[in-house]
């Protein structure tokens, strides 16, 4: 019953254009929860440092300084979200270069702690000037950057903060989990960015397979229609009318063919359609069956086939002539399928066979043979004067 | 065996005008009388009802409604009428469909008039008109059933060597002389595959309708 509850292909397209929409969050701008996220933890360290800075005030050797800082750090904090949330809109590197200033920033104010703290500060392993808000800093460079930003965010942070307070062991604490925060960051942003890419991918296959539908629907109620009038009329009519008529109705089969067939596409585990690959050898003198299913096999198996049919056709129209009709059998066992090419055409008698292959002239029959017994399976000839030919090809399911 | 004396009536279903009137030309010109034309499926019942056409050519694809709907709201008042699929190539599934909706024949459009007059006539006489590519999708669909579990129809080995030949392009009369059966013979196992078939479906939708039935009640 499924044949009943098939979408109209309208409907198909404007479901694809929605789901388009909807995706379009995850697809275009997949960093954005977290880009909010850290403008969120941003907020919260700088208020964790202005508390920090404004208990301790007294103990500060330049409190005036301290409190300027401060400011700095607030006012960046300000004007480097209103950069960050609008840069979805703007040039996709204008992050990039804001996460660069915002590094070079958050180093000139970590370069400060010398100036305003007093020595007893610096002995006792006060925080540095920006404290945990300098971290901020690196995720930006995670998010713009990936994996490479984050590390090298944290390096670049790390160093200063080792020539700030001239002791290595007293920071390593610090440097580990900066360089820990900047590589999952980076690691998330590269993995979200490069699935939202295949996202993105797989949404515009929709698409163009949607408008595909659309087209082949909009070629069947015109064109078709009418390559199909002009090729029964102009058969009535004989003939220069008829070889028109001829002319239509080919080119209306390989319309058809092309509209409805397509290219047998590739499923995710590498695997084609055989009867559809198959159903597009059809012409207006080669005869195709197949299940109306799909009957899947591994891709390169499928052309392999597919192939050996050709050369198979292709023979039928060298020898017994371009017109002579052919046809073509797919019978899917479960097991093992089975394909026929099938001519009435005056047949090979067996002497000729025979001849050819001693005189090794019988090209076309050895390759297709070789290729199906690459592929592990049987071909068998069938053939007598008067008899036409009929190929068997046999092969076990993969 | 065919009996072209009487003359047969005809509706022809087709959502595109150019086409419907032509096919609507050819044959009455060539002595068939097409009683009646519709363009989808709810005006097909609907006329064929009124005007009882022996014979109905049908598209499937009727500009957004299903010729299968049309054959079984047809086929469900007027179990007599013969259904002639006459559609594009392609169009696998809603063949198979058509088929088990009761349809005895598929025609590709690209068939010559010649070709779809005799197709009319043998629908008319109660004959199936099988392409090979019918075939095939009527193999396939065994086949498939053949993996499921049991209650699916069945076909003897004999009807399957007949279906494959059918498939093969080979026409009743070659069967008949390669088999050794008699034609008649040829013809009434490829007529079994149909009706096999039809059956199965139709149990299948009463079983469905009681299910949904109990569901609802």
């Amino acid at each position: 019953m499924s044949a009943h509850d098939r979408d109209p292909p309208g409907l198909v397209l404007q479901r694809a254009i929605h789901g388009r929409q909807a995706v379009t969050e995850v697809v275009d701008r997949p960093l954005e929860p977290l880009w909010r996220g850290l403008l969120v933890y941003r907020g919260l360290t700088l208020v964790s440092a202005v508390v920090v800075v404004l208990l301790t005030l007294d103990e500060f050797a330049a409190p005036g300084g301290a409190v300027v800082v401060l400011v700095v750090m607030t006012a960046w904090t300000a004007l480097s979200a209103y950069g960050y949330l609008g840069g979805a809109a703007g040039p996709p590197d204008r992050r990039g270069r804001l996460a660069v200033a915002d590094l070079a920033v958050t180093v000139a104010v970590v370069a400060t702690t010398p100036l305003v703290q007093s020595p007893a500060q610096v002995a006792a392993d006060a925080p540095v000037s920006g404290s945990y808000w300098a971290s901020g800093a690196v995720l930006a460079c995670a998010l713009a950057f990936g994996l490479p930003g984050g590390l090298a965010g944290a390096l670049v942070l790390s160093v200063a903060l080792v020539a700030v307070s001239a002791r290595l062991e007293a920071e390593l604490g610090d440097i580990q989990l900066l360089v820990l925060a900047g590589l999952t960051i980076g690691f998330a942003a590269t993995v979200l960015r490069r699935s939202a890419e295949r996202v993105r991918h797989a949404v515009a296959e929709a698409a163009a397979a949607a408008e595909r539908e659309r087209l082949a629907r909009a070629v069947h109620d015109g064109v078709l229609q009418v390559l199909a009038h002009v090729r029964r009329r102009g058969t009535d009519l004989g003939g220069e009318a008829g070889r028109l008529a001829t002319l239509a109705g080919e080119q209306e089969v390989a319309l058809r063919t092309l509209l409805t067939v397509g290219p047998a596409a590739v499923d995710a585990s590498g695997r084609r359609d055989l009867a559809a690959a198959l159903r597009a050898l059809a012409t207006t003198r080669v005869t195709v069956a197949t299940p109306g299913y799909p009957v899947d096999l591994p891709a390169a198996c499928v052309d392999e086939l597919v192939a050996v049919v050709a050369a198979a056709l292709a023979n039928v129209a060298m020898h017994v002539g371009p017109e002579a009709p052919a046809w073509v059998l797919l019978d899917d066992l479960g097991d093992r399928v089975e394909m026929s090419v099938r001519d009435e055409g005056p047949g090979i008698p067996e002497r000729r066979l025979a001849e050819a292959e001693a005189e090794g002239r019988l090209g076309v029959a050895k390759s297709m043979r070789g290729r199906v017994s690459d592929l592990g399976g049987t071909i068998e000839l069938d053939t007598g004067p008067g008899q036409g030919t009929e190929w068997t090809i046999g092969l076990a399911r993969p | 065996m065919i009996d072209e004396s009487n003359e047969i009536t005809v509706m022809v279903v087709d959502d595109h005008p150019i086409w419907r009137e032509g096919v609507a030309r050819d044959l009455t010109e060539r002595g068939v009388r097409v009683v009646a034309t519709a363009a989808d499926a709810e005006a097909a019942v609907r006329i064929a009802v009124a005007t009882r056409p022996q014979v109905v050519l049908m598209d499937l694809d009727l500009g957004g409604t299903s010729g299968v709907r049309a054959i079984e709201g047809i086929l469900g008042r007027l179990p007599g009428t013969a259904v002639l699929v006459l559609s594009a190539s392609g169009e696998h599934v809603d063949v198979l469909e058509a088929v088990k909706a009761g349809a005895t024949g598929y025609l590709v459009k690209s068939a010559g008039v010649e070709e779809l007059l005799a197709a009319v006539r043998r629908t008319a006489a109660g004959f199936p008109v099988f392409t090979p590519g019918l075939a095939g999708l009527v193999l396939g669909e065994y086949r498939r059933l053949a993996e499921a579990p049991s209650g699916a129809p069945v076909l003897s080995a004999r009807e399957t060597e007949v279906l494959r030949l059918v498939a093969k392009g080979l026409t009743a009369r070659q069967i008949a002389e390669r088999l050794v059966i008699s034609h008649r013979t040829v013809e009434s196992h490829v007529q079994n595959t149909l009706r096999k078939l039809q059956l199965h479906n139709r149990a299948q939708l009463v079983r469905y309708a009681i299910e949904q039935g109990l569901a609802d009640g």
